[in-house]
């Protein structure tokens, strides 16, 4: 009898759980473990800048980067090599933008499910509003970078998951459009959030990228299933960008060490952000960032007296962009170094050091304080510019007035006139290591002439394929081809 | 004391008939004397032992029974007739009469119907192991032992009849004396981090081992059991006169492989080539035979600078080189280390207490400097016989050791750093180039000397470990024992390591940050394993011919691992202390798993006659680790054997043919290690910043799979067993064929889940193949006396199937593509990698050869497997499996009067190994700073002078591709011991001892591999996958094996 009791109190304690992990069963039943499910899916923003730094900026013109052998991954970036379907940066954009749509998926359901143990209604409309302003989000980015990729709206199994095929482009705006258009109204303004809450989406940042996913989409249709269709929605995107600017909450800084004090790692939340992603250093788990190193030579960090980085060689900055840089912009010295000695060996070429403060260099090179901003107002009002000169309302004078405003305060003289190269030249050294060059190529229709000119001149290593349009998109990694054969199309030119 | 001495002279009186009996036992085979064997009086505690002579004499009725018992001889009873006995014993030491240690009990040898294989334990005391892994290699067909580390006291990884499981480890269950241990998987890196089953547990106190290959004698041990049981017997104490023995050696042990690099000159050789070019390449007008002033010039640098992209060192080329310093780092770091071990043991025991108690201290410095590794262990065994019916016993084994590793094996390790550390520095510097206060030499690398790291790194594994046992065994009736065990595992673990700043960073930064930049960290961990085991055996033989053997049982097993760990932050407050009390903030977390099994077990033998043997079990297991739906599963075997040369009609040749027995067997067994929580919904903390604070994110870590569950594996086995000439050759072959399914799979899934793979059991897995034991009495009889023991495996792996109908997996790639493939019919983890074939001539070139990125003449030619025209890593192809096809292992025996000597050699050949350490030191591309393979002397430098046809043109810009120029086959032939002995017992009275040995050991003495781009083709390191998913233990500077020398002296009292 005790035997048999013996065994069957042993039986229970089959039963084991987690003491060091939570489970799904014992969560989503109290209004913070929304907002915590809500955290998980901007967590999956931590590897954007470091993504658009990869895949961005080091696509474009702005950096000439194949000067390891071919050794580093960055380098077939730059050089258009065919075979990047296992390039650990496309890989990564891939992963990691579904992982965030899981979790917002994840959190969709949850509150159409429990969401009624959140009885604030204003903080689960926003919490909904975030969702699914992130999911939008990952999709824009997924969108520019492979073009035609599946859908998923829900949180699917395995195998539901291997039978879902890629969309058409149209179709991806269309589920971006209404994810926004539904989390504008529930999403608050800048003002509503405070302390732990400051830097969440706000109904500005979600009209921005409502604005810009409606400019891309008007960019050309190169004939290869890109995120540019040809449409004409400038008109919409212009009146999007006009509510962020109407609404008084942002504006440039200007003054003396204005454009430096947007990177300031002081000055966060300054009221050039409309959107960006966070980071704080010191913390345990880690959330710091790694984007400003990303570009820096080691020895760099060496010559200013700190310990390496991570091993990182120079990715220089290209001939082409030092040159584009008028006399006087200030922003020029602020964005690039230019060459330094270390222990008697000189490097002569430039790197990006936009990030960087030297005196804030963390003792771990993944937990670097400063965030990352996605989207300044600088960028809202030239993207107003850009609209207006694709035939949105407004005139010329607002375009120079936009233009001229930013030349400005980098130190630089009025210009009138300007035409949509003058704009994507000034965005090219406005915007410089923020990711935005490869975007703004293809997006202006400019990406095949100033590419395949610039690897004319540029290219005195011989390390870069000839450009195509069809490398406006990258290939749809190969562990994702491999997990459903036959389901997809890979990106033509791979 | 008087008293004593009266009673004791009146007993003698008393029994009047009592006389001296005097004797001689002597080897019936051979007739050579026997020392030390025991002599007792049946039912006395009176005793004595055989001296050098064989002679012994004691006290004794005619009557009364002696017992001569002997280590290697069957015990033999003999009634006193006379005053003088001859007596003869028989050699035990052909095996079939010998009892094996199975699951749960004891078997004879020759009633085995599964695949049992044991080691000869008798040298294990005379060899300078630290550990019991490390005497299993060579010794047992099937059973393969990777010398994975040199760094001494870790432990290595053993392999039973190949690998079946992809990502839940391949190790056997470890069973101490009745006691299943706790199973380790390996981790990514190929190290146990949070122990091994054998870590500490000394090899002299171990009686013997026995290693359950096929499922039918392992499946006793249910869903632990798929990749073989390992039992481990510990000495125990044997009735008679208590033994003192003292054990102990001192010796040395070294390097047993240099790494052939670059010598300096020819470093600067091959640096003046490629910076020569590289200046040549960089404009108009640049010559090669500019020198480094005209250069700055061009270059527009002042004085005191260097582009050293495209100057050299002009002292290079100086007479004497004057300020600079030739170094071979591998000569400054390696050394010979000092060995020692003392053991002292007591054991004997009487009627109703039996025991054996052991000390010892094991001292090991590594063969690199400020490695070494000291254990200290003790071990009771004690049984007590309270009443007929009653047996009571206590085994407990404290140990304690300390292995000081400043991290030497491993990516970006000393080890690695010191071998591609430029050959040529600062003098100023001596040995330690960017440490302290000496600067980086402006062209070698940024790593700080790596014999600066080697000395002032603190880093110490410190563990205490416990194993104990208790048991009561109560005999019901005559036959049938029930039996309880309590058994407890408890380690604790402690890390800790120490980097004082200035061994890191650069100078600029140790003179301004100092101790900001020191780091230190300490991480703990507690493994409590509690195991209860239940077991009724019932024992008879019924109507002369039927013997049975019965046996249920139930246990309970349960595992805690708690771990812990801190570190600094933002450095040290002081620079003189070590712990982390003045670390400028410290991080730390703990976390806890458990896991428990249940398990039901029962198993039947039968044989009639002696003749026709039969066996079957079953097991039912039930742990927490499965998921909802699967919690229990069956583990069922049965197996046949026929003793073929029992039968009468063998009965005219069993003179020749002593021994016949065929044997088959079929069982199921599983592997569950497949994490603690693996089936369940976890979440995990994807943590975000907002407004500059820490929140907490979280989400599912992972796709739910409540149907998760063990490993299966069907392992089919025939065998037959010989015996020829009264067993002076026995001789057994196995052929099995264990297939393992419901493989746990992390099986790639379509990322658009949010996940890279999901768990299941998916896949499947054959390991064939079939082994060869023979042992032989060549020459006996006479003074001199051979044997010889030979063991041959072979195993061929194939991969059966993976999930939802894929064909292939590319294992990922921490470093570049992958060069690991799972792909369905070929063996797991086959190299996938482009071929080398040659250089590329410019005839090559102009003919169209296909060329991997901007490839030139000089630069290495591929194989352009597709036939597309360009080499990319759509040509890799699969050239080589990491696992020998066939592993042997031979030991001879001689003995000349006193002396003995023993030779161990043991090898494989079949296996390739895929050197990722090639990556930092043969590279295509490779910079100046690093130095690279002495292969790259002879490499191409123009089409006149084209060099050995391997290593192109080190000016090559092309970058790199996966393929064959790191790939080496894993084939190796090893002497691994050889120890001379001589019996000093012949030359001492026997009243000060009664035993004395003096011996030699060289381990690892001599030997041969392949691998020349790397010390050891076991080794493993670093998880190249750098996936947690598919870890791939692999090599990237991993220490040689070492090699050891000792001088051993071995009393008895």
């Amino acid at each position: 009898m005790g035997f048999a009791l013996t065994l069957l109190s042993c039986e229970n304690e089959l039963d084991q759980q987690p003491i060091s992990d939570p489970t799904a069963e014992t969560f989503y039943a109290i209004p913070n473990d929304f907002i915590q499910g809500v955290n998980a899916v901007y967590s999956a923003l931590r590897g954007y800048p470091d993504r658009q730094l990869n895949l961005s900026e080091t696509r474009s013109d702005n950096l000439y980067a194949v000067s390891d052998g071919g050794v580093r991954d960055w380098e077939g970036i730059n050089g258009f090599h065919r075979t990047l379907m296992s390039n650990p940066y496309v890989a990564e954009a891939w992963l990691n933008d579904y992982s965030g749509i899981n979790r917002a998926n994840v959190v969709l359901e949850q509150l159409a499910e429990h969401g009624d143990v959140v009885t604030d209604t204003e903080l689960r409309g926003r919490l909904e509003g975030e969702a699914r302003f992130l999911r939008a989000f990952f999709y824009f980015d997924l969108l520019r970078w492979y073009g035609r990729v599946p859908i998923v709206d829900h949180v699917v199994t395995a195998a539901e998951a291997a039978a879902i095929p890629q969309s058409p482009i149209g179709d991806i705006y269309n589920f971006i459009v209404a994810d926004l258009q539904a989390a504008i109204p529930v999403l608050p303004a800048k003002s509503a959030y405070a302390g732990v809450d400051q830097g969440r989406v706000t109904n500005a940042a979600a009209r921005t990228l409502l604005a810009l996913a409606y400019m891309t989409q008007s960019g050309p249709d190169y004939g290869i299933n890109g995120p540019g269709m040809g449409a004409n929605n400038w008109q919409q995107a212009a009146d999007l960008l006009d509510e962020v600017i109407n609404s008084g909450a942002y504006q440039m800084l200007q003054g003396n060490n204005a454009y430096a004090s947007i990177f300031s790692y002081d000055n966060e939340y300054n009221s050039e952000v409309v959107f960006d992603v966070q980071y704080t250093t010191g913390q345990n788990p880690v959330a710091g960032g790694t984007f400003p190193w990303l570009l820096v030579p080691d020895t760099w960090f060496n010559a200013n007296g700190h310990p390496n980085q991570g091993g990182l060689t120079i990715r220089p900055v290209s001939n082409d962009l030092l040159n584009a840089y008028e006399s006087g912009d200030i922003r020029k010295d602020f964005t690039i170094q230019t060459g330094y000695v270390f222990n008697g060996v000189a490097e002569p070429r430039s790197f990006f050091k936009k990030y960087v403060d030297l005196s804030r260099v963390p003792s771990n090179r993944e937990d670097w304080p400063i965030n990352f901003i996605v989207w300044r107002y600088t960028d809202v009002l030239m993207l107003k510019a850009e609209c207006i000169l694709h035939g949105a309302s407004g005139s010329q004078q607002q375009i120079d007035d936009i233009v001229n405003q930013v030349r400005v305060r980098a130190g630089l003289t009025p210009v009138a006139n300007i035409d949509l190269a003058r704009l994507m030249d000034e965005r090219r050294k406005e915007f410089a290591a923020e990711g935005s060059r490869w975007h703004d190529l293809i997006r202006s229709g400019l990406v095949e002439e100033v590419m395949t000119t610039w690897i004319e001149n540029e290219d005195s290593l011989n390390g870069i394929q000839p450009f195509q349009l069809n490398y406006t998109l990258y290939p749809i990694p190969q562990a994702e081809l491999d997990a459903k054969p036959g389901i997809y199309t890979q990106n033509a030119g791979y | 004391m008087k008293l004593l001495f009266f009673l004791s002279l009146s007993l003698g009186n008393v029994s009047a008939q009592e006389t001296a009996i005097k004797g001689k036992v002597i080897d019936s085979h051979n007739s050579n004397a026997l020392p030390g064997v025991s002599v007792l009086i049946k039912g006395k505690t009176t005793g004595t032992t055989t001296d050098t002579t064989g002679s012994f004499s004691i006290q004794a009725r005619r009557g009364e029974t002696l017992i001569l018992s002997y280590v290697g001889y069957k015990s033999k009873e003999v009634v006193v007739t006379g005053s003088t006995l001859h007596i003869e014993l028989e050699s035990d030491s052909q095996g079939l009469e010998e009892v094996v240690v199975v699951g749960y009990g004891q078997q004879r040898r020759a009633d085995v119907t599964g695949a049992v294989t044991s080691m000869n334990t008798e040298k294990l005391a005379e060899r300078p192991l630290p550990r019991v892994d490390q005497a299993l290699v060579g010794q047992m067909a099937g059973v393969r032992v990777k010398q994975t580390t040199g760094n001494p006291g870790q432990g290595l990884s053993v392999q039973v009849r190949g690998v079946g499981s992809i990502s839940a480890g391949n190790e056997p269950l470890y069973v101490l004396d009745g006691f299943p241990l706790s199973g380790a998987t390996p981790n990514a890196n190929g190290g146990y981090s949070s122990g091994n089953p054998l870590d500490n547990i000394n090899p002299n106190d171990i009686e013997s081992i026995q290693v359950l290959k096929d499922a039918s004698s392992a499946a006793i041990y249910g869903s632990r059991a798929a990749n073989g049981v390992v039992i481990i017997t510990t000495k125990k104490g044997k009735t008679g006169k208590p033994a003192i023995n003292l054990n102990t050696y001192v010796g040395y042990n070294e390097r047993s492989k240099k790494l052939d690099m670059l010598s300096a000159d020819e470093w600067i050789d091959r640096a003046v080539e490629m910076i020569n070019a590289q200046w040549v390449n960089s404009g108009e007008g640049r010559t090669a035979a500019q020198s480094s002033a005209e250069r700055r010039q061009i270059l527009g640098l002042s004085d005191d600078e260097v582009d050293t992209r495209y100057m050299y060192d002009d002292r290079w080329l100086q007479a004497g080189h004057p300020g600079l310093n030739f170094i071979d780092w591998q000569d400054e770091a390696f050394r010979k280390g000092l060995i020692q071990n003392y053991q002292l043991s007591a054991s004997g025991g009487a009627d109703a207490v039996k025991y054996y108690i052991s000390g010892n201290y094991n001292g090991q410095q590594g063969m690199i400097k400020e490695q070494d590794f000291t254990s200290y262990s003790a071990r009771a065994n004690v049984e007590v016989k309270a009443n007929k019916r009653l047996t009571f016993g206590l085994n407990v084994t404290p140990t304690y050791s300390i292995n000081n590793d400043p991290g030497v094996e491993g990516k970006d390790n000393i080890l690695h750093q010191l071998v591609s550390m430029s050959p040529v520095q600062e003098a100023s510097s001596g040995l330690y180039p960017n440490v302290g206060d000496n600067p980086q030499y402006q062209w070698s690398t940024s790593t700080n000397s790596p014999i600066g790291k080697l000395e002032q790194t603190l880093a110490a594994t410190k563990r205490f470990r416990t194993v104990g046992s208790i048991f009561a065994q109560y005999q019901i009736l005559d036959g049938l024992n029930f039996k309880t065990t309590l058994n407890l595992d408890h380690n604790d673990n402690t890390f800790k390591r120490y980097i004082p700043f200035t061994i890191t960073g650069s100078l600029p930064n140790r003179q301004s940050d100092l101790t900001k930049r020191t780091s230190g960290t300490y991480s703990t961990f507690r493994r409590q394993t509690l195991v209860n085991e239940n077991t009724l055996t019932y024992n008879k033989t019924l109507a002369e011919n039927h013997s049975i053997s019965a046996l249920l049982g139930f246990s309970y097993n349960s595992d805690k691992l708690d771990n812990a760990t801190m570190s600094s932050q933002n450095g040290y407050g002081s620079s003189t202390i070590t712990t982390l009390n003045y670390a400028l903030g410290v991080t730390g977390n703990t976390t806890e798993t458990k896991n428990v099994l249940l398990s039901y077990f029962g198993r039947l033998q039968y044989a009639y006659k002696d003749k026709y043997l039969l066996s079957a079990s079953a097991r039912r297991d039930g742990s927490s680790r499965f998921g909802a739906n699967t919690k229990w599963g069956w583990f069922p075997s049965a197996s046949i054997g026929w003793r073929v040369s029992q039968e009468d009609f063998m009965q005219n040749i069993s003179g020749t043919l002593s021994e016949l027995k065929l044997r088959a067997s079929w069982g199921k067994s599983g592997n569950y290690n497949i994490g603690d929580y693996s089936s369940l919904a976890l979440l995990g903390n994807y943590a975000y910043s907002l407004g500059g604070q820490l929140v907490t994110g979280l989400a599912p870590s992972g796709i739910y799979n409540p149907d998760l569950t063990w490993e299966k594996s069907d392992t089919y086995d025939v065998g037959v067993d010989f015996g020829f000439w009264n067993n002076r050759i026995t001789a057994t072959i196995d052929y099995y064929n264990r297939k393992s399914t419901g493989l746990l799979l992390n099986v790639p899934v379509s990322q658009i889940t949010g996940f890279v793979s999901s768990l299941d059991n998916a896949g499947s897995v054959r390991n064939q193949g079939w082994e060869f034991e023979i042992n032989s009495q060549n020459i006996t009889g006479g003074a001199f006396n051979w044997s010889t023991s030979f063991n041959f495996s072979h195993n061929s792996n194939k991969l059966l199937s993976l999930a939802n109908g894929q064909s292939q997996l590319l294992i990922p790639s921490s470093f570049d593509i992958s060069h690991s493939i799972l792909r369905v019919g070929e063996p797991m983890y086959s190299i996938y990698v482009v071929r080398q074939d040659g250089i590329l001539s410019q005839e090559d070139i102009d003919n169209g050869a296909a060329l991997y990125g901007n490839e030139t003449e000089g630069d290495p030619k591929y194989f352009d497997a597709n036939g597309d025209g360009v080499i990319d890593e759509n040509d890799r192809i699969i050239m080589g499996q990491p696992n020998p096809k066939y592993t042997w292992g031979i030991t001879n025996t001689f003995r000349y009067k006193g002396f003995d000597l023993s030779v161990l050699v043991q090898g494989q050949w079949g296996g390739s190994i895929y050197s990722l350490f090639g990556r930092a030191v043969n590279r295509t591309g490779t910079g100046i700073v690093d130095n690279v393979l002495g292969s790259w002397r002879d490499r191409w430098r123009s089409p006149e002078d084209p060099g050995a046809g391997k290593v192109g043109k080190a000016t090559g810009t092309f970058g790199r591709i996966k393929n064959t120029d790191w790939l080496y086959p894993s084939d190796y032939i090893r002497v691994r011991n050889i120890t001379l002995g001589y019996d000093l017992g012949r030359m001492i009275s026997k009243t000060v001892l009664s035993g004395a040995r003096i011996f030699v050991t060289a381990e690892n003495f001599f030997g041969h591999d392949k691998y020349d781009g790397g010390f050891n083709p076991e080794a493993t390191n670093t998880n190249l996958s750098g996936s947690t998913q598919f870890p791939e233990a692999g090599d990237y500077g991993g220490l040689p094996i070492p090699k050891s020398f000792i001088f051993g002296l071995n009393f008895t009292f």
